[in-house]
């Protein structure tokens, strides 16, 4: 990710209010996590496997505190069983910001597969999402995802890509 | 010792403004007759007990939190020792209710059936007072143990097989959604916040 979009990125958190992070970092938005590391405001945990980070945020939300899960596209099939009874059977909320592995463009024969299956994936858990290529949108779609995530009390989805990535991507 | 009785047991050290995160199976009409509480979230996600039960302790540091979760939802999931293991929330004790086996499916045997012990996995995770009691009266002194100290608890409690069960009108009647709604709206009383707000007025 781009330095200027991880900034972007933690002050949309902040803005809109959310206060507890889980994560499992990855290589598309290194800069984001040592920005996340320093920050004061915000409550960092860094999971096991993204199931077990959609549960922790899930808890926090439920709990008062507004949370996000933070992690690269291919945690959408780790978590995918835990979003699906969190979302379809109990309509607990939770918020997923992404990367965009595999992307048009991407260098790396590993991180095709994990595009093919992100919005097959997305579409039939029936989570709206965003993706967002341009670092200007990043503030916004945080604070219209968390209202969105309020109102409906399902999940919602960003994910980091084109212009927002280091790289060739746009 | 049997599951129902540890429960009651356990339902002893728990205060009326605790939070408790239940799995699923047969603990579920058990534990709704002994605490009904609009403080039980009842989750039918394996492995996702403890996780929500950490956020909520993460979330509300001054309220304490109990996970009642069960080998089979422990074994699905057993990364979050490490996450408890280092984090180590002072608010939250973790109650493992191991009959080594699916019980409500017919009782094929979990991996604690043999040879693993969760408490030792949670002591190599950082847990070190995780323990493991067989009796009523080693569950009431851990217990008692983890209340009087500020700290993670985890205990494991190794139980026969063995499901009480209740006449429908005492059997827990609401779903997934509508025991999401109790448990919210308790929240947003008890905490005195508002979680999901209402619609815009215009």
């Amino acid at each position: 990710m781009k330095e200027s979009a991880a900034r972007m990125l933690v002050e949309g958190l902040k803005e809109a209010g959310i206060e507890v992070v889980t994560c499992l970092p990855e290589g598309l938005l290194k800069p984001l996590y040592n920005m996340l590391r320093a920050d004061k405001d915000l409550k960092l945990i860094f999971v096991t496997n993204e199931g077990e980070g959609a549960g922790i945020a899930a808890g926090a939300w439920l709990g008062g505190k507004k949370s996000v899960v933070i992690m690269e596209n291919s945690g959408l099939r780790m978590s995918t069983e835990v979003l699906a009874r969190l979302g379809l059977t109990h309509g607990i909320p939770v918020m997923m910001i992404m990367s965009h592995r595999g992307e048009i463009g991407e260098a790396n024969w590993w991180g095709i597969a994990h595009s093919q299956t992100m919005e097959p994936i997305l579409k039939a858990l029936n989570i709206p999402y965003i993706i967002i290529r341009d670092e200007g949108e990043i503030k916004g779609a945080i604070r219209r995802a968390s209202r969105h995530m309020a109102t409906s009390l399902y999940h919602v989805a960003l994910v980091m890509s084109g212009g927002t990535l280091e790289g060739d991507y746009v | 010792m049997k599951r129902f009785d540890g429960l009651k047991v356990i339902n002893r050290f728990i205060s009326q403004d605790d939070l408790v995160v239940v799995s699923l199976g047969g603990v579920v009409d058990e534990w709704h007759n002994i605490r009904p509480s609009g403080g039980n979230l009842f989750l039918e996600i394996l492995g996702g007990i403890t996780p929500v039960a950490l956020g909520l302790a993460i979330a509300l540091p001054h309220r304490k939190v109990f996970s009642l979760d069960t080998d089979g939802s422990f074994f699905m999931n057993t990364g979050v020792l490490c996450t408890l293991g280092n984090l180590q929330p002072q608010n939250l004790t973790v109650i493992i209710l191991d009959n080594g086996c699916y019980e409500c499916i017919g009782g094929p045997p979990t991996p604690s059936a043999g040879v693993v012990d969760i408490a030792k996995m949670a002591v190599g995770a950082g847990i070190i007072t995780a323990r493991t009691v067989r009796t009523l009266e080693e569950l009431e002194q851990a217990l008692a143990d983890a209340s009087k100290k500020k700290g993670l608890s985890y205990i494991v409690l190794k139980l026969e097989p063995g499901t009480v069960r209740f006449p429908l009108e005492k059997r827990k009647i609401s779903d997934g959604f509508e025991d999401k709604y109790n448990f919210l709206r308790h929240v947003e009383r008890l905490e005195k916040v508002i979680i999901k707000p209402p619609c815009e007025q215009k």
